[in-house]
């Protein structure tokens, strides 16, 4: 069995399993494990795929291509997507049970795991192939296909937060198609139309396209998939959509969509970087992130809603992320990869729990939770670890990683720049802290239904929590993790041949 | 080919004037013709046989037919048909368009002189602005729909005569995504019409801060 074959894999169970959910054949409980069984055989592929793939070379078909920086992307993401299986069957179960959306009709439950899985699958799409309009055409689907998960509730809050992420989201994306049309006519004007937008080909020729196109393209690519990231000031979507959707699939945006969105623009500066400059990119990249970074701090801080305060928090680790890929040096690059690890999983736990604390208080406003410690101590001590963690504080891994980027801002002299991060960064905790500890302490006022979560949820959740503090503090201790993260580095520094 | 392109600005003068909703989605779909026509004279100079024919086809009946029915069969559903009078007056749309097409010929002039194409990517650069100015500018879900579509024709029209077609798989996935995306808002406009009686997206002003 070789790499191609895992890729069928990937490719044909989660919508093998899409459609099997949409049937409506099934009874309830047996959809549950079909979902369940899925993805359980999808991540036993990847853990095969990274037995026989070590990250040292690039393999590469005709459509498919995988090198340790996809295999970076595939670990995280089949890590969410797991988790989200596992305890997705207590959670769906709860909201069927309660007053919530799903007690409707108990055939929502298949129509929701329809589309979460059509939703991985489009993921999984966009990190294996080879072409930069095929990835642009994949991550076109994951908005469309996310758009029916934002709107799952289907009440009218919902329906606000799904037009609006259609309509920026969907002329976001237009503007980085156009981009990618410029980067294919600098191409066919330098080197040849043959293999179209093919990134290796591309990877390998890039010193020899033209500087303005080159340019030009990297404008509206920037424009077109910061949108699609959430950088300010095109990040009016985000909060509506992260808030309204159903909480799994709200971490799954945090974690892996977003993820997937940095992964592409990632490669697209990759391709553009040698004619353009580093300069340029720097400056772009720096102003937007620092700016989407100010943007979450006010909104932290009087923020009501449970949910959109989580929103803003990942608002704040994606302006990170764009400054660690802006200041592109061998350190910023490696901790922006380690932090988008990090990110994707503590924020996959704080959406699951922020989800749970609802179905308990049956509220999303946080002025009206108080005395959670007394009431529900499991949730809360998943809160407080997943706000610690969210936060940067150690011994969970988003301290390193935040570490890193900053420590990387004042290595690359943006000595100033790096000064406002750490002030701004310091503003987002005061909020982050100051409401959950509101939410955690004092005397209870409100009935809270039982400690919810059960068992396989806490051992998920405890598991992606410490696998952080694992990876991240003893990443040059796990010899395959650190290879292909060194590897990923090369790869985008254009120290690898490929 | 100039022929064309005075038909294509034509259409979309027009478009940012009609009020009527059914009259907007034939506007569009004749827009989508204009588009098919232009793809299969582009298809003949470039290549032969059946792989000329192919992206026209595929304008042909995704654009031309399935999109246009798919939103009419929404459009029969609702009642109140016209645009809701704008605060801004269509006049306003109609001037920012003639602004566009000085514009996009300024934008052509200066990042692609001398090219032999001018007037067609002007065109299309033309039809991206109005696009993107009808979704700003209309209220009604479905007129920011036909926004949103009118600017995926003009990139599609952009990249069609700038690199002389995309590879078909590619293509063939442009299609597929602007399909699923009249879908998905085709779904979440008549939820609208169900829970606020109207497809006005004035009424999405809840969420904030």
């Amino acid at each position: 069995m070789d790499a191609r074959t895992v890729f069928y894999i990937i490719l044909s169970l989660p919508a093998l399993c899409a459609l099997v959910a949409l049937s409506k054949k099934l009874s309830t409980d047996v959809i549950h494990w079909v979902n369940r069984v899925t993805a359980t055989i999808v991540t036993a592929a990847i853990i095969y795929l990274g037995i026989i793939y070590d990250g040292n070379y690039a393999y590469s078909t005709e459509y498919f291509y995988l090198d340790a920086l996809s295999m970076w992307m595939l670990i995280i993401i089949t890590i969410l997507y797991f988790s989200m299986a596992w305890i997705g069957k207590s959670y769906l179960e709860r909201e069927h049970s309660s007053r919530g959306y799903l007690s409707k009709s108990p055939d929502l439950i298949g129509r929701y795991y329809a589309l979460s899985q059509a939703f991985v699958w489009c993921m999984y799409l966009v990190l294996i192939v080879k072409n930069l309009g095929l990835m642009w055409v994949a991550i076109e689907a994951t908005t469309l296909i996310s758009a029916l998960l934002v709107s799952f509730k289907f009440n009218r809050t919902a329906l606000e937060a799904a037009w609006k992420y259609v309509m920026v989201c969907t002329v976001g994306i237009c503007f980085a198609f156009i981009g990618t049309l410029i980067l294919y006519y600098a191409q066919t004007t330098a080197i040849g139309s043959l293999h179209a937008l093919n990134w290796v080909y591309l990877y390998e020729n890039a010193a020899s396209l033209d500087p303005a196109l080159a340019k030009l393209a990297f404008c509206f690519l920037f424009v077109g998939y910061g949108t699609k990231i959430g950088l300010a000031p095109m990040h009016s979507w985000l909060p509506d959509a992260y808030s309204e959707a159903p909480s799994l699939t709200s971490g799954m945006l945090s974690g892996a969509l977003c993820t997937c969105a940095i992964y592409v623009f990632l490669r697209n500066v990759v391709i553009v970087m040698p004619s353009v400059g580093l300069e340029f990119i720097t400056q772009l990249s720096l102003t937007f992130a620092i700016l989407t970074v100010a943007v979450a701090v006010p909104f932290v801080v009087v923020q009501r809603d449970i949910k959109r305060m989580l929103a803003y928090s990942s608002l704040e680790n994606i302006g990170l992320m764009v400054a660690g890929i802006g200041l592109f040096t061998t350190l910023s690059l490696k901790a922006t990869l380690l932090h988008m690890f990090n990110h994707a999983l503590i924020k996959f736990v704080l959406f699951y729990i922020a989800g749970t604390i609802i179905q308990e208080y049956r509220t999303k406003n946080m002025m009206r939770i108080h005395g959670m410690v007394a009431q529900v101590p499991h949730t809360s001590t998943f809160w407080l670890l997943g706000i610690i963690g969210i936060l940067g504080m150690p011994p969970l891994g988003l301290f390193f990683s935040k570490f890193y980027i900053l420590e990387s801002f004042f290595k690359s002299g943006y000595n100033l720049a790096g000064a406002i991060v750490i002030v701004l960064l310091a503003g987002v905790l005061i909020g982050l802290l100051y409401h959950a500890v509101r939410m955690l302490c004092g005397k209870p006022r409100r009935p809270a239904e039982a400690d919810l979560p059960d068992s396989i949820d806490t051992t998920v959740l405890i598991a992606l929590l410490l696998a952080t503090c694992v990876v991240s503090a003893g990443l040059s201790e796990i010899a395959y993790m650190n290879n292909l993260i060194d590897n990923a580095v090369k790869i985008l520094t254009g120290g690898m041949p490929l | 080919m100039e022929y064309l392109v005075i038909l294509l600005l034509l259409i979309v003068f027009v478009q940012t004037r009609i009020m009527d909703l059914k009259r907007s989605i034939y506007c569009l779909s004749l827009q989508a013709l204009v588009i098919a026509i232009a793809c299969l004279v582009v298809g003949f100079e470039h290549a032969e046989g059946f792989e000329a024919i192919i992206p026209s086809l595929m304008t042909l009946t995704i654009k031309v037919v399935c999109i246009p029915y798919i939103m009419l069969r929404l459009v029969g559903q609702i009642t109140d048909e016209t645009e809701i009078k704008s605060n801004i007056n269509v006049n306003y749309s109609t001037a920012a368009s003639a602004l566009f097409l000085l514009l996009s010929y300024m934008i052509i002039d200066k990042v692609l002189p001398a090219t032999a194409a001018r007037d067609i990517l002007a065109a299309s650069i033309f039809v991206i602005l109005t696009g993107l100015n009808l979704i700003v500018m209309r209220r009604r879900a479905i007129m920011q729909m036909v926004g949103l579509i009118t600017m995926e024709n003009g990139i599609y029209l952009l990249g069609l005569m700038m690199t002389e077609g995309l590879p078909l798989v590619i293509e063939l996935g442009v299609f597929l995504d602007v399909l699923i995306a009249v879908v998905v808002l085709v779904i979440l406009t008549s939820h609208l019409r169900l829970s606020f009686k109207t497809t006005d997206t004035n009424v999405l002003r809840k969420l904030k801060g």
